[in-house]
């Protein structure tokens, strides 16, 4: 581990070096994968033979947990919730990039008064649990007649609520070298203009890390959209999901097991359209520019 | 204070003198303008950094400040949420301390987070190390080492982990392999903490991509400069990638400290039914014993004591991460 | 340009904030108008359930829409555990919805909130009716002179067992077999099997009430526990002994199995439960699965009573007329109880129960054993569950757990159970 620990070497060793790399990466992985295997195994097993099976892969592999998603749920199709969730998942990453990167530029290169206190009660909003806030905001929210809207689930999104976000960016923009920015503001650039030509660009890898956080959180968001909506029809996919299993019926492990591997997908491609800006490492490029 | 690295390639960090611990003082104290100046732009940065900051104040204001008054304001009443609550003085905090679930909620959180928070981080740091480099299908590699993060606490995720962790199922197995006779694990309560350790430490994807995102952030000079100079791979680790992405470590440590404290949704679901907290309270985690009480026991005074509890907890340990953070973490902005 | 630019912003702001509060005021339902003149008038309702459910409530409802064009009926379902906590979230908040799906568990304990409706005006307006329910269910839910909710199903504990297992051991369950019957047919069945006889019936609070009414007790009082810490630990200490001599399942084995029940997974020949959770051993299981009679202390008396799924209205509601008018359609309706079948228990009103006729296996079991007990005359009242009964019996289930794990001793158990009964009730009271 150590010993590949330096990114650049790596392309001047050999072919031994490279099949030894992917020899290794590739034995992590079989631990790391063989649980999601056994889900993709588990969905194509009957209903009653999953819950727990100790086999990896069906005797009789079956595609009826599958077809039977074409049904929908509770008489709504499941693209009704894949299209809730989409809504909800990228509206929540605008108002991420936007809202936390401008909180976390002030607090790395503004010198504003009353930043370290702000700087506390942001890292202070961390640790509380979320439970105890529920209720409050609850009937704040009711009392704005927001219930029942995304309204809720957004808003917090696009005021920076999320100081997860926040602190991830100061700490990329801490780490950024300072000489451009000031360079630039001694050309007279203002503030918005380093945020917007010089932070955001060197920042992109912490932007692209948060935009995909802020996806898969909001897709996989159970809590808020339980709470704030009310009828099925307006349900995202992680209420969906929900709707197989209950105690008073029979369990249908075979259509959630499905149905949560179908959901996968969206943020599998949301991750795999996003992760290369991370490789391009646009820190070193935009140095060198 | 930290060490201001050059990012023009030029001067390597010295290789001893470099050491986690106790870094030299930076070269220079870069372009910084001169404090007089500041003082003069002082009312216009005032005025941009609050401008730059109103939708972080806004949302403060609006959405967390006035609920975490009133769960504040709780914590020293009865509160069923219900009826108006009753102002009780410190009595929620006396009751929770001479309880014995709480205790045993204490217990099973530090035991989860001094094991966990640690395991996770250097699973998380090791595939990102793997992953930085540049080789074929990397983002094959970058993908599946992220799958089981994208899975998130879902129900698929409770029957998956309670099937690997049954009599003689995938682990079972491999234990009687080294000839260990513990038996699955989901069904006895000195492993079952295991188990959900084990499944927060397989959900390794999203400080791995903190990991990856700050390894691409270290500009490339320094390893070449620093091979030049002979450093072997392990020195280059030791006194330029570790140092370089110490603000992301840190970040990394005190988020995923802050939220093993907090961890709820894993242990719930896997608990199982009828003991969403484990068999015989082995997964009893705070944040589960704190939704017990204040949701299905109505008792939302003793839940926000808890909360507040908690919060003085954490508060501690990331009070004493941000001062040690001084001895360790390299930031570039030091140059004022 | 400075200007012009934040009044730009300023009537973008406005704009926002327009569309925003009128998509919430519409979405919310909040446009219905207030009081029921004239225009459509929308009411929620909120049940718990899955897939299965669901499909059936809307059939329902949509033959209520049809047959009351002036009301709407928006459904919200969830998960049993979500669906509490989004009930108590919304209620808590002032929103709760019109109608609910209730049960006794929580019957007191919304009760004494003052959250339910008192449906007992709307019976005197003659927008619901009371008559035709089977065995006094009309008065389940009567607390305090009020009319917190009407069933819409019945269902009785029963005992669930693994025919093909009491076959082979040649154990044949009789009505009126006393507790010694049952205990030496556990024994026969693992001697004669290797099958442990039972799950463990000692963490079921419905059991232990069962055993408790037979011998004129019940578990709960009006506001409290109805028996001894020496009752308790007597039943646990036995309880303890029977699973280290196996005859109850190994409390780590079914803990692994879960959400499976022990008996549908082979672990055990047979469990205490609800009749109508039947279905789900059929459907999980791999044996054939039959209803046994409950064992008794006096070779008659088996302390049964007929649990419910009900129907509550909320006391907030604005429209309270046609709550009632609603609930009433779905406990009479004959056409609804031929599309809900037994999914919430056997239907509750005559009316219902003689539209549907039961055509698969298991609701055939179900219906020839309430039959059965209600023929045999066994069936009693029900005894209150005060509030905070929801908290208690999750510890006592917690608290048997715990001690067939070793983690407690029977006397332990029972120490930390009344303790935490006592906060329990305080608490909720």
């Amino acid at each position: 581990m150590t010993l590949t620990s330096d990114p650049t070497s790596s392309s001047r060793r050999g072919h031994a070096g490279s099949l030894g790399w992917h020899l290794g990466a590739l034995a992590v992985l079989a631990v790391v994968l063989y649980p999601v295997i056994w889900v993709l195994g588990g969905s194509f097993k009957p209903g009653n033979e999953i819950v727990g099976s100790l086999d990896l892969l069906p005797t009789d592999p079956i595609v009826a947990n599958y077809t039977r998603l074409t049904e929908g749920i509770a008489g709504i199709p499941i693209s009704t919730f894949f299209i809730n969730s989409t809504v909800l998942a990228v509206g929540s990453v605008g108002g991420v990039v936007i809202s936390c990167s401008l909180a976390a530029y002030a607090f790395t290169r503004i010198r504003f008064a009353g930043r370290n206190l702000l700087f506390t009660l942001m890292i202070g909003t961390l640790l509380l649990p979320y439970h105890v806030l529920m209720i409050p905001q609850y009937v704040l929210f009711q009392k704005l007649e927001l219930i029942n809207t995304m309204v809720p689930l957004l808003l917090g999104k696009y005021l920076a609520v999320d100081a997860f976000f926040v602190f991830l960016m100061v700490q990329f923009m801490r780490a950024l070298p300072r000489e451009l920015d000031e360079a630039a503001r001694l050309d007279g650039c203002g503030h918005f203009r380093i945020y917007w030509s010089i932070v955001l660009p060197l920042c992109r890898p912490a932007l692209i890390t948060s935009a995909i956080f802020t996806f898969i959180n909001a897709w996989n968001d159970f809590m808020g959209p339980l709470l704030y909506l009310n009828e099925p029809e307006k349900y995202t996919v992680s209420l969906g999901l929900k709707m197989f299993v209950d105690q008073d019926a029979v369990a249908d492990y075979g259509g959630m097991i499905a149905m949560s591997l179908v959901a996968l997908l969206p943020v599998l491609a949301f991750f795999l359209a996003f992760q290369r800006y991370l490789i391009d490492g646009m820190a070193t490029s935009g140095l060198k520019g | 204070m930290g060490r201001t690295v050059t990012h023009t390639g030029h001067a390597p960090p010295p290789p001893r003198a470099a050491a986690r611990a106790e870094p030299p003082p930076g070269p220079g104290r870069g372009g910084a303008p001169p404090s007089a100046e500041l003082r003069r732009n002082s009312r216009r940065e005032n005025l941009a950094g609050y401008l730059f900051m109103s939708p972080w104040i806004a949302g403060f204001l609006l959405l967390t400040a006035g609920p975490m008054a009133a769960s504040l304001y709780f914590a020293f009443t009865d509160y069923n949420l219900f009826d108006a609550p009753q102002w009780v003085g410190l009595r929620n905090f006396s009751d929770m301390f001479a309880d014995p679930r709480w205790q045993k909620s204490v217990e099973v959180t530090v035991k989860y987070v001094v094991i966990g928070t640690p395991l996770k981080l250097a699973a998380a740091l090791g595939v990102a190390l793997l992953l930085a480099q540049s080789r074929r299908g990397q983002a094959f590699y970058r993908a599946a080492f992220y799958a089981p993060s994208l899975i998130g606490a879902s129900v698929s995720v409770a029957v998956v982990w309670r099937a690997l962790f049954t009599d003689d199922a995938v682990v079972d197995r491999t234990q009687q392999l080294f000839g260990m006779d513990a038996g699955g694990w989901v069904g006895d309560p000195d492993m079952i903490l295991y188990a959900l350790v084990a499944l927060t430490v397989w959900q390794f994807g999203a400080p791995m991509v903190i990991f990856l995102a700050g390894l691409k952030q270290v500009p490339r000079e320094l390893y070449e400069a620093a091979e030049m100079d002979g450093a072997g791979p392990w020195r280059r680790f030791w006194n330029i990638t570790l140092p370089m992405i110490s603000p992301v470590l840190f970040f990394n440590v005190l988020l995923e400290t802050i939220h093993s404290f907090q961890i709820f949704g894993s242990a719930y679901i896997l608990g199982g039914q009828g003991n969403p907290c484990g068999p015989a309270d082995a997964t009893l985690v705070y944040t589960c014993y704190l939704y017990q009480q204040g949701f299905e026991n109505s008792r939302m005074g003793f839940a926000s004591a808890m909360a507040w509890m908690l919060l003085i907890a954490v508060g501690l340990v990331t009070a004493v991460l941000f001062w040690s953070q001084k001895r360790w973490v390299h930031y570039e902005e030091n140059a004022r | 340009m400075r200007t012009t630019r934040h009044v730009e912003r300023r009537t973008f702001l406005k704009a926002a904030g327009a569309s925003l509060a009128t998509a919430g005021l519409t979405a919310a339902g909040c446009g219905g108008g207030s009081g029921s003149s004239g225009g459509p008038v929308t009411i929620r309702y909120a049940w718990w359930g899955a897939d299965d459910r669901a499909k059936k409530i809307n059939e329902s409802i949509a033959l209520f829409e049809k047959k009351h064009p002036k009301i709407k009926v928006k459904t919200d379902f969830q998960p049993y555990l979500d669906f509490w906590k989004k009930f108590n979230t919304q209620a808590a908040g002032g929103n709760a919805p019109d109608v609910i799906q209730n049960a006794v568990t929580f019957l007191r304990k919304y009760a004494a909130r003052n959250v339910l409706l008192d449906l007992n005006p709307q019976v005197e307006a003659g927008n619901l009716s009371t008559d035709n329910f089977r065995a006094g269910l009309e008065k389940f839910a009567e607390i305090d002179g009020g009319l917190l909710g009407l069933p819409v199903g019945s269902n009785s504990m029963g005992y669930i067992i693994d025919e093909k297992v009491y076959e082979k051991a040649g154990v044949t369950p009789e009505f009126g077999w006393t507790w010694d019957d049952w205990y030496a047919g556990l024994e026969r069945i693992k001697s004669r099997t290797g099958v442990a006889g039972d799950s463990g019936p000692h963490s079921i609070m419905y059991y232990y009430d069962l055993k408790l009414r037979q011998q004129g007790k019940a578990f709960f009082t009006e506001d409290g526990l109805g028996f001894q810490e020496s009752d308790l630990e007597a039943e646990w200490t036995e309880a303890m002994k029977r699973i280290r001599s196996g005859v109850y399942t190994d409390a780590k084995k079914a803990e692994q199995i879960k959400p499976k029940a022990a008996t549908a997974g082979g672990l055990s020949a047979g469990e205490f439960t609800w009749d109508n959770f039947t279905v789900r051993y059929a459907a999980e299981g791999k044996s054939s699965y039959g209803i046994a009679p409950i064992p008794t202390t006096d070779g008659k008396k088996t302390g049964q009573y007929l649990g419910s799924l009900m129907l509550s209205g909320t006391a907030r509601t604005k429209h309270p007329e046609e709550v009632a008018t609603f609930i009433n359609f779905m406990v009479h309706d004959p056409e609804v109880g031929r599309i809900m079948g037994y999914d919430r228990g056997v239907l509750s009103t005559t009316e219902q129960f003689e539209a549907f006729e039961p055509t698969d296996k298991v609701s055939r079991q179900i219906s020839a054993y309430e039959t059965k007990i209600a023929e045999t005359g066994v069936l009693e009242p029900i005894t209150p569950h005060p509030a905070g009964a929801d908290v208690v019996e999750a510890a006592f289930l917690r608290l048997a757990t715990e001690m067939s794990l070793d983690k407690a001793s029977p006397g332990e158990a029972v120490d930390k159970f009344f303790t935490e009964a006592k906060t329990a009730f305080t608490a909720n009271a």
